[in-house]
């Protein structure tokens, strides 16, 4: 308790140099928790692309970066200089101030969410805002306005193709991961993000158990939605060079890239928050029965840490395992089965909830505990509740593989045939030579 | 109707692509490589990671390589064991040995004889094949293509190898750390 000392006595001391409560609750507060996020954050962005260098080496029996101290640790350290130091070259024909400032939007976006997120309880949230989910995916979805600019201001048939690409994936991919969000906060009855986490530490359960569905959804549409494989069409290496960052170089470039693994580290924070429990783990609450304050709120950290790396892990995962969805295939599982399948996952968990609620008092049966701080049920709601939940999930499996059966049948080639074919002779090409 | 008739699925390849089978072997698949290079055990060879640090760490090659030339000395008295014969420049398919020979007066039996012995030995390794066809032919087992492999130089005569070269080897920059 030595080692966490600092903090109550930083508070003493602020006090005693004559700051009011509120200057020190505020602002001065704040912006320390401002300051331990963004190095935290930044820290782990780095070493998140060092990590994915290693998974994929180590998936393809490969070490990996070695070189660079021990275990290759400091690599993304040099690979950080080595960027800053390149030279930073605009194209002529770029729309130079689009060109300078879509980098610095794709960073803001993605940082600005870590403001909502709670990281632990007490002083490890910046800001609890009301709507912290709402805030979460409208920050989140401004990042596509970076890729959109640059692709455009670059002034290249390849990062235009990128940016086209990255804004017609958003379009389709936002609606799902808005409305697969929808089921868990009916059991959380409230949008801010630590009152989701409370309502799942009072009913002591993850959401991710009620919301098997859910769950999947929101991964997939936030992996499609930060443009990771196997969605990465947007900067598909064999068919755009880069994609929307084709022209960049330098720092701008690593800053696209720190704003790619910000914001896969944005999603599998929230994905953690929502589904699995956020910085709640069993047994943890007794350091702060037990009157160890700091440290229990140190350890629901590193809880909430390892609960989002372990999504952040499952995204490198998909990444070396899956190849690359070809367009149509891409705008098919979006508008075909994650889209319905997130609305009939809304009404599911509705009538879920309507089961239970009816249950509850009949023969006796006790299903709902309490309505303190979301839905709180006894084990034998919650059976009833994780039975619905995976039920579900293969009931809208079974329906939506039932509608869209038929189209795997989908045929560019016919399509285009018909096409050609329409109003023409046979055997005379559709477009005359020499014409 | 797709033009290229697609053959329709049994029942039970409709099950496997129900519940995704194939994602998830083939997620356990990365998964399994995974561990095993973590663990250094891989299901195929017994092996997790099959990268080689190469300058730090030096390679095992095969016990039948046949790299770098070598001209052997009499552990004892230091002088050399070639009797310059030319039997390996004769055995060379490339040409590319050049034994050159001298006399040398000697006294045998209190008169004065000439003995031939070795004066200058070229090895041209940019022609070399190692074949390995000059040390079979060698009497004394003098010439040898020993395991060393960096023969890499900045230029052309780099390449050609003079006595001097062969009888105490080239010095190349070893990496430690």
């Amino acid at each position: 308790m030595i080692l966490l000392s600092p903090v109550n006595v930083l508070n003493d001391l602020l006090q005693s140099l004559g700051f009011s409560a509120e200057t020190i609750n505020y602002f001065i507060w704040p912006l320390i928790q401002i300051g331990l996020v963004v190095t935290l954050v930044a820290l782990w962005v780095a070493y998140a692309t060092y990590l994915e260098r290693k998974i994929s080496a180590f998936m393809q029996a490969r070490l990996g970066p070695m070189r660079v101290g021990p275990w290759g640790l400091l690599q993304p350290i040099a690979d950080g200089i080595k960027l800053l130091v390149k030279e930073d070259f605009i194209p002529e024909s770029a729309d130079r101030w689009i060109f300078f400032f879509a980098p610095y939007i794709a960073v803001a976006s993605a940082f600005i969410v870590f403001s909502v997120i709670p990281f632990g309880p007490d002083w490890a949230v910046i800001a609890d805002v009301n709507i912290g989910l709402l805030f979460v995916l409208a920050v989140s979805s401004v990042g596509v306005l970076a890729l959109i600019l640059a692709g455009w201001s670059s002034n290249s048939k390849y990062a235009l193709l990128g940016g086209l690409r990255s804004s017609a994936q958003m379009v389709s991919y936002e609606v799902a991961m808005g409305l697969s969000l929808i089921g868990a906060l009916m059991f959380a009855r409230t949008l801010s993000l630590s009152g989701i986490v409370a309502a799942q530490g009072s009913d002591s359960i993850w959401f991710l158990l009620y919301q098997p569905a859910g769950f999947l959804l929101f991964l997939i549409s936030g992996i499609a939605e930060n443009n990771r494989a196997p969605f990465d069409l947007p900067e598909a290496e064999s068919e755009l060079v880069a994609g929307f960052h084709t022209e960049y170089s330098g720092m701008r470039w690593s800053l696209f890239f720190m704003a790619e693994y910000a914001a896969m580290v944005v999603v599998s924070a929230v994905a953690a928050t929502v589904y699995l429990g956020g910085w709640y783990f069993p047994f943890v609450n007794r350091l702060e029965t037990s009157g160890h304050h700091n440290l229990f709120v140190l350890v629901s950290l590193l809880v909430f840490l390892v609960k989002a790396s372990l999504i952040l892990y499952f995204y490198f995962w998909l990444r070396w395992t899956l190849p690359r969805f070809r367009y149509d295939q891409l705008m098919d599982i979006g508008w075909k089965w994650l889209i319905p399948s997130a609305l009939i996952n809304i009404v599911l968990s509705g009538f879920a909830i309507f089961t239970v609620q009816a249950l509850d008092g009949y023969r006796g049966l006790k299903t709902i505990e309490s309505l303190n701080r979301g839905l709180n049920l006894t084990a034998t709601g919650k059976g009833i509740m994780i039975a619905f939940g995976l039920v579900g999930l293969f009931v809208t499996a079974a329906l939506l593989s039932r509608i869209n059966w038929r189209s795997r049948d989908f045929n560019l080639k016919t399509q285009r045939r018909n096409i050609r074919l329409v109003n023409l002779p046979k055997g005379k090409p559709a477009v005359q030579p020499g014409n | 109707m797709p033009l290229v008739k697609t053959p329709i699925p049994t029942f039970v390849q409709k099950l496997k692509r129900f519940f995704m089978i194939d994602l998830i072997r083939g997620l356990g698949l990365t998964l399994k490589y995974n561990v095993g290079a973590l663990t250094d055990k891989d299901a195929v060879a017994g092996k997790g990671i099959y990268t080689e640090q190469y300058p730090k760490v030096r390679p095992d090659v095969a016990p039948r390589f046949h790299g770098a030339p070598r001209l052997n000395m009499d552990p004892e008295t230091h002088d050399t064991l070639c009797i310059a014969c030319n039997l390996c420049a004769i055995a060379c398919p490339e040409d590319c040995i050049d034994v050159i020979p001298m006399d040398v007066e000697i006294i045998v039996a209190g008169k004065p004889r000439r003995k031939k012995v070795l004066d200058e030995f070229i090895f041209d390794t940019s022609r070399c094949m190692f074949c390995a066809l000059c040390q079979e032919a060698c009497p004394t087992a003098c010439l040898e293509l020993t395991q060393e492999f960096e023969l890499a130089t900045y230029s052309r005569a780099g390449f050609v190898w003079n006595r001097e070269m062969l009888e105490q080897g080239r010095e190349t920059v070893k990496y430690t750390s």
